[in-house]
């Protein structure tokens, strides 16, 4: 009788959890698909739409960014895990609160704030101009929030991995006469290397999607600092419906498919460390 | 051994106090160097009561339907084994992948007058998009993972051995479930409201496609922010962007107390998101 | 246990009365007894707000006896237009250039004659200059087109597949040029190759020359008049040849009758033909739907000079397809070209 219950309930919250998940996340990626398989011109109206010069600029603009974003966060955020995890120093707390201020800041705040403190009207956008440095409505603007944005995503993920590790084998290296830095290259790093790994493409996915603080910073002129949020957004406000629609599912196609390959690499590790996920 | 641990600590203090500190630094003065009266007036004047009321209430609700079935969600993936479980948790983990722009294009595809169930949306004399509900689905969608992943992370850690054991002492599952598993949970549960409705609080992209920007009856704060800066009130910009930053980071020194909390509780620290 | 209990159970409460309350207050909103949704552009925002929204809610008050209250949503126009037609139901709808409008016409929203309908204005709510505004004492000699594709010259525009505004600035630019398709794309190739922000709608792109950047920004006079009644202090200059800016109004048939409001919608799109209505958005810049062009009496307008119209080169009808489609465009071509294209085919 109880067992009866028991699979009849699990059953129910089965059905529950599917069917909450396939109403909120499957209909609008499958409404995306649908966009492009069956809108106006089909698939060839959006392989079109998708070759153009601006439409490959924006891709190519977006995802060289997201790379340079990706690997100064995973030097950065593991260099700042390292500090938090293994150093004591007075304002260590506010640091570590500091560290997740962007989950807590709106996007476009973080682009509005960049135009305050960057722009042309304070001294430090002066300065930079004066040396023909332009950090705003240009690239390196775009790589600078996307910093900003991304920055907690590899420092949480590799924090707790140190705090884990066995700090005898670094004694012992050490002890052997090894430098600090071979240590750390060659003890602490290959540790690492999954939270980094993974931490490091989800900056990129994330990186990739970007859009809030893009738009107030990038000055979103086609083929120069147009990225590919931006691009979409455009599209669907000038009534291009194949072109937002085909870039839209090109973005969603490959963040899904480095954020499965990312869980299918953490499921496999926990299985291998024997925790059941 | 000293002088390089102070340079290493420099740099990274550096980084962050260039990368993070500054730009915040910047738009609280510029929100507060006019004293707090006036700050107070460009915050709730133009409509900016109601767009900061409009975002808590778009929180609350997204919080509610992502907690609730959240919960269910988390459960089903630790404790249940069936096929298609990996769909299931690859698909949690989507709204992650998807820009702000493509949801509240997709929300269009499917409840515009010429989208999927247009005609339904148009019979029922329902206002999906460009109206409060469909901000209400683009905010839900995008802070779906949140109480998943942490109420997942809890569960899997703690095992269902004591579940289990009130089941044979003859609880019933809603028993056990509120006696046993919520408590355990709770940290978890509170960790993901937190980030939940932080999330919520700053979304833009998606509403900025699917609101219809009337203010006073679709304007979120983050949208009103964005009108601010075109009326030319400055000010009135840079407050309400001082005030949906403050609120989430007195969230997040909620979550760092919680995350110590739950540090003495359960030996893992950090991570917002699970990862590795 | 029991503290937690109480706790979440307090919280889920607060939480559905904040969100219930929310909810309520924006449907509310909505079913008041006269309303009106005006769907606009972004530049007569001010007028609107400041001036010509509480007249009309006084005349209408005296009219009707009744009290009416006016929303209104201000968008780059070509946003606005994709909006009404996906769903934002505006019984009235103001845009910058009539190829917006007729979008709304091929929705089946506006009757293909709302031309006509204007009491011999054509469908005009008001006209305006394209100007260009720089920094005060004009420091760096701008007169013309070509001295914004000077080099070192950093301009500002917004973008014409979200602004109506940016497809009038830039008609301005190719109308002025000399010489044919070529030249014209040439011309306007130059100043493009200056422009370092693209914004979405024409005021965001002058609140960002506002902010100090650029060096010039191509605008609408309107928008400099608005601007000054805000305060901010800088020139503009009317180029020798520059276009003259139609801004169209309609009412949206088929919203304005679904919600039973035709009567309000087709009273307010009076009003601002009214010589009240008129008088009221020459103070924030705009100059009369019909008659001539330049006002000598007004101090506040410089002489317009000897503009084109859109009709000149065939009517929005034609230079929408022509210059600005995507992919083929004239225009569009020389905007998704780069700068290192543009030069090699000098």
């Amino acid at each position: 009788m109880k067992a009866a219950r028991a699979t009849a309930g699990a059953l129910s919250l089965r059905v529950v959890a599917v069917a909450f998940l396939g109403v909120m996340v499957a209909l609008p990626l499958a409404a995306v698909v649908g966009s492009v398989l069956t809108g106006p011109g089909g698939v060839g109206a959006a392989l079109h739409a998708l070759a153009s010069r601006t439409a490959r600029a924006a891709l190519w603009l977006t995802v060289w960014t997201a790379v340079v974003v990706a690997l100064v966060n995973a030097v950065m955020g593991t260099l700042t895990a390292w500090v938090l995890a293994r150093y004591k120093f007075f304002g260590k707390a506010i640091l570590n609160a500091v560290i997740d201020l962007p989950f807590a800041i709106p996007t476009l705040v973080t682009g509005l704030m960049l135009v305050v403190l960057y722009g042309p009207q304070q001294v430090i956008g002066q300065v930079l101009a004066a040396h023909g440095l332009r950090l705003l409505f240009a690239p390196a603007g775009i790589i600078l929030s996307l910093l900003f944005v991304t920055f907690p995503f590899v420092v949480r993920a590799v924090e707790p991995v140190l705090m884990d590790i066995d700090v005898d084998q670094e004694e012992a290296a050490t002890t052997l006469g090894s430098s600090p830095f071979r240590t750390f290259v060659q003890v602490v790093l290959p540790a690492l290397r999954p939270a980094v790994l993974t931490a490091t493409l989800l900056t990129f996915t994330r990186a990739l999607g970007e859009f809030g603080s893009v738009v107030v910073v990038a000055g979103n002129i086609p083929r120069r600092t147009l990225t590919a949020p931006v691009y979409v957004f455009g599209a669907i406000e000038s009534g291009e419906p194949a072109a937002a629609s085909a870039m839209s599912l090109l973005l969603v196609a490959v963040s899904a498919g480095l954020i499965l390959a990312v869980d299918r690499y953490t499921r496999a590790r926990a299985r291998a460390i024997g925790v059941r996920v | 051994m000293k002088p390089g641990r102070a340079v290493l600590g420099g740099a990274v203090v550096g980084y962050v106090g260039i990368l993070l500190i500054a730009p915040i630094g910047a738009i609280a003065w510029s929100a507060l160097s006019s004293g707090p009266a006036a700050f107070f007036r460009a915050l709730a004047g133009s409509g900016g009561g109601f767009a900061l009321l409009l975002s808590i209430g778009l929180a609350a609700l997204a919080v509610v339907v992502n907690t609730v079935f959240g919960v269910v969600v988390a459960w089903v993936l630790t404790r249940d084994d069936f096929r298609g479980r990996a769909l299931v948790n690859a698909a949690v983990d989507m709204p992650f992948a998807i820009s702000p722009v493509i949801v509240g294009f997709a929300l269009i595809l499917l409840f515009g007058p010429q989208g999927w169930f247009g005609g339904l949306v148009r019979a029922l004399h329902a206002k999906i998009v460009f109206a409060v509900p469909g901000m209400a689905l683009a905010t839900i969608f995008v802070s779906l993972p949140f109480v998943i992943r942490e109420v997942g992370l809890v569960l899997a850690e703690s095992g269902h051995d004591q579940e289990e054991a009130a089941y044979t002492l003859g609880a019933s599952p809603f028993g056990a479930f509120w006696r046993v598993t919520l408590p355990n949970i709770r940290w978890g549960l509170l960790y993901g409201v937190l980030l939940t409705t932080a999330r919520c609080l700053g979304e833009f992209g998606a509403v900025l496609v699917v609101s219809g920007g009337l203010a006073q009856v679709t304007e979120t704060g983050t949208l009103f922010v964005f009108r601010s800066l075109e009326d030319r009130r400055d000010l009135g910009a840079y407050a309400m962007a001082l005030a949906l930053a403050g609120m989430s980071i007195l969230l997040i020194v909620g979550m760092e107390i919680l995350k110590r909390r739950r540090a003495g509780a359960n030996p893992r620290q950090g991570g917002a998101l699970r990862i590795a | 246990m029991r503290g937690l209990a109480r706790g979440l159970f307090a919280s889920v409460v607060l939480f559905s009365a904040i969100a219930g309350g929310v909810g309520c207050r924006a449907a509310k909103a909505e079913d008041t007894g006269d309303t009106l949704i005006v769907g606009a552009y972004s530049a007569p925002r001010e007028a609107f707000e400041e001036a010509v929204i509480p007249a009309f809610r006084a005349a209408w008050r005296r009219q009707t006896g009744r009290d009416i209250v006016v929303r209104a949503s201000y968008l780059g126009s070509g946003a606005q237009a994709r909006a009404i037609t996906q769903g934002f139901e505006a019984d009235v709808a103001v845009l910058a250039l009539d190829s917006d409008l007729d979008k709304l016409v091929k929705a089946s929203l506006v009757a293909p004659d709302w031309r006509a309908r204007g009491g011999g204005s054509s469908g005009l709510m008001a006209r305006s200059l394209v100007v260009i505004a720089v920094r005060a004492g004009n420091p760096r000699g701008i007169a013309d087109w070509a001295d914004l594709g000077r080099p070192g010259i950093e301009v500002l525009t917004p973008n014409p597949r979200t602004s109506g505004g940016a497809m009038w600035n830039l008609l301005a630019v190719y109308g002025a040029a000399s010489g044919d398709l070529k030249a014209k794309s040439a011309a306007v190739a130059r100043v493009v190759d200056n422009v370092i922000v693209m914004d979405k709608a024409a005021r965001e792109s002058l609140v960002s020359f506002e902010r100090g950047i650029g060096d010039a920004a191509i605008t609408y006079e309107q928008e400099v008049h608005v601007a000054r009644r805000a305060g901010r202090r800088y020139d503009y200059v009317v180029p020798p040849v520059t276009a003259v800016i139609d801004v169209p109004m309609a009412t949206v048939d088929r919203y304005a009758d679904a919600h039973g409001r035709r009567a309000a919608a087709e009273a307010f799109v009076a009003f601002l033909r009214s010589p009240e209505g008129q008088a009221l958005l020459r103070d924030f810049g705009f100059r009369p739907a019909t008659g001539p062009l330049d006002l000598p009496g007004d101090g506040r307008f410089l002489a317009a000079g000897h503009p084109f119209t859109a009709a000149d080169f065939g009517g929005w009808k034609k230079i929408a397809p022509e210059l600005f489609a995507p992919v083929t465009g004239a225009i569009t071509r020389v905007l998704e070209a780069t700068r290192e294209d543009h030069e090699a085919s000098r």
